[in-house]
């Protein structure tokens, strides 16, 4: 389950009041989430939750659900 | 030694003399690299070329490629091109691409390229497979090259037959159909020749000075001018090794390109502007440690406007990492012209003139004193051997130095009109020069490009047809139809220009704009357009041009100038 916190930053990131997510959500979902503004969602989290990301961790990505599991996992959650 | 004179025989040459050599690296995100030698390269396309052949196509078939990131596109083009058929590399669909309109785009290609063989990949088959299938379809079949079995050479006598076919093949032959630019149906085709390709090359490895240790890094797509003739042909009919990055990985980690540089000791690489803005501001410090760009001798600019700032930024983060500054070059080009018509020289600073802002665009060359607003031009270098430009006025006479005009071009590999679409031809071509819609000027026999004739939106190097954007917004509920535009506005601080729309609404609150902002923005996903502000106007409020028609210019003018209550943007 994506956390509200983490939703609530990637709409902020994308200028957007509201847009359903779920962990199946992916970028190409989501109006303004593309290719080139992906990394600065990236950037938007890591700042938010105080982590940082490997380029390889970012890559395997593959939706929402994955991103939330990987805050959780830096987090130690 | 003569040079051969067409691409196949000068890629066998280049396989007979360095067999071993590698020519091309597919570079993949955490796995081994697979390297390909100029001979196992011939090696995979003469098997390619043998199941082409098999399947019918004739010389001058119009070949599209329709693949991702992919170890065998590159023995596949080159096996098309054994067979004389023209291969044409077209962007692989983003999921976000409606498939309707993927196939609205590829429809209107077909009728102006003449598509007649699509190869692609099993997933695309539901989508393309109805469009053969339509009456009057010019594609005659769609083909899935990564499913053929290539474990056994190519039958003797077959090789030998489209070898024979092959040496038949004349240097005025075309080879190649490369796409201007534009999203969908408004590409315009350009067909290339063997002599328009391997003499452009020589011009561009003698411009840039290249040797044979050089080494050419890459993730620009290869449906781009400048990823297909300069990261793939050039290379490849020089006989050096390219390098070559999935243009999608690059940009979700950056650091990819400077680690292939690190790696490989790759030399050169051509990157639109805004790359040098997104390498400098979205790889933190800590992934760059034991990085080295010291092997970098040209970092080539273009593909859109050339920034002082983005240079700036870019040396200033990676000196310390033994980027050289002199490595900074710029390139001018265009399809029309194969690619090059300028480029700055290899080894010496970019020079770039403090220019008063105002007398700019008054159309005068003046340079700025302590009274003037500045604006900093870099140039674009000089003409390379074989190309000529003019700064022409609205009646295409040619101007005097000091003064800015429209950019028109002559090349010896110059095309000769777009395929299919001889109105389109009329406009931009006169006795033998192309009229690029670019403003530019001259000064001390260097080129400078400093804005657009026309209303193309270029967003990190890809050239985007406003009327493409307006004509799927014009269906979204709730604005007035026919009274939207789409435009351009610069964002310096990414180094490129971002795509905003405004439109004639007759809604009036917040929340009912708010959710037509939103219907707009899917509108532009389903063309994979991201628009980035909306601005929502009440009924009238848009200028007209002459033509009756909304004007770009005026508007966009008009509403990132003033601050108009009536304007609602997001």
């Amino acid at each position: 389950m994506i956390t509200n916190e983490l939703k609530n930053v990637i709409l902020k990131q994308l200028n957007l009041d509201e847009f359903e997510m779920t962990d199946e959500t992916v970028a190409p979902d989501v109006p303004g989430w593309d290719s080139l503004n992906h990394i600065n969602i990236i950037v938007a989290v890591e700042e938010f939750f105080k982590v940082r990301f490997k380029s390889m961790e970012v890559l395997k990505l593959k939706n929402v659900g994955d991103l939330q599991r990987l805050v959780d996992a830096k987090l130690n959650k | 030694m003569d040079k051969p004179k067409t691409l196949w025989k000068t890629w066998l040459r280049n396989a007979e003399l360095n067999p071993d050599k590698e020519a091309i690296v597919h570079w993949i995100a955490g796995e081994e690299p697979i390297r390909l030698t100029f001979a196992s390269l011939i090696e995979t396309a003469k098997k390619f070329s043998a199941f082409i052949y098999n399947s019918g196509i004739m010389k001058d078939d119009v070949c599209a490629i329709i693949m991702r990131h992919n170890h065998f596109l590159y023995p596949l083009y080159m096996g098309i091109s054994r067979t004389g058929a023209l291969p044409a590399i077209l962007a692989y669909p983003n999921p976000r691409l409606h498939p309707e309109k993927f196939r609205q785009g590829l429809e209107g290609m077909s009728q102006r390229s003449g598509l007649d063989y699509i190869f692609t990949e099993r997933e695309l088959e539901p989508l393309i497979r109805p469009l053969i299938e339509k009456p009057g379809s010019t594609i005659k079949s769609v083909i899935f090259p990564l499913e053929w079995d290539l474990s056994k050479p190519a039958d003797e006598k077959t090789d030998l037959k489209i070898e024979s076919l092959a040496s038949e093949v004349k240097e005025t032959d075309y080879f190649l159909v490369q796409h201007s630019s534009g999203t969908t149906g408004l590409q315009k085709p350009i067909a290339v020749t063997h002599k328009m390709m391997l003499e452009h090359a020589w011009q561009c490895v003698k411009a840039l000075k290249i040797t044979g240790e050089d080494k050419i890094v890459s993730w620009l797509p290869l449906y781009h001018d400048m990823g297909l003739i300069g990261a793939f042909h050039i290379p490849l009919s020089y006989g050096i090794t390219s390098i070559h990055i999935s243009p999608f990985e690059w940009v979700l980690a950056p650091i990819l390109m400077l680690e292939v540089i690190d790696k490989e000791k790759a030399t050169i690489s051509y990157i639109p502007n805004f790359a040098y803005n997104f390498l400098s501001e979205k790889i933190p410090e800590e992934e760059l440690e034991g990085i080295s760009l010291e092997s970098m001798r040209l970092l080539i600019n273009g593909a859109e406007p050339i920034r002082h700032d983005s240079h700036e930024k870019f040396v200033n983060k990676f000196q310390k990492y033994k980027f050289n500054p002199l490595a900074l070059t710029s390139i001018y080009g265009m399809a029309e012209t194969t690619l090059a018509i300028t480029y700055t020289e290899v080894g010496k600073p970019l020079t770039e003139l403090k220019l008063d802002r105002n007398k700019l665009s008054q159309g005068i060359v003046k340079f700025a004193d302590e009274n003037s607003v500045v604006r900093i031009c870099v140039s674009c270098g000089k003409l390379i051997d074989g190309c000529d430009a003019h700064i022409v006025d609205d009646n295409r006479r040619i101007m005097p130095e000091g003064f800015v005009g429209e950019i028109a071009v002559n090349s010896i590999s110059m095309f000769d009109g777009y395929r299919n679409y001889p109105e389109k031809t009329t406009e931009v071509f006169e006795d033998g020069w192309y009229f690029t819609g670019d403003y530019g000027f001259k000064y001390d026999d260097e080129l400078y490009v400093i804005g657009r004739k026309k209303d193309i939106i270029i967003v990190a190097g890809k050239n985007i047809y406003p009327e493409d954007i307006e004509d799927a917004i014009n269906q979204v509920e709730g604005i007035i139809p026919g009274r939207i535009i789409a435009f351009g506005e610069d964002d310096p601080s990414l180094g490129t220009e971002l795509v905003s729309v405004v439109a004639e609404t007759k809604l009036e609150n917040d929340a009912d704009k708010n959710k037509l902002r939103m219907e707009i923005l899917k509108a532009g996903m389903s063309i994979d357009i991201n628009i980035h502000r909306v601005y929502l106007v009440p009924t009238k409020w848009l200028i007209k041009s002459s033509a009756g028609k909304p004007s770009r210019k005026a508007n966009k003018e008009r509403l990132t100038s003033g601050t108009d209550p009536h304007v609602w943007s997001r």
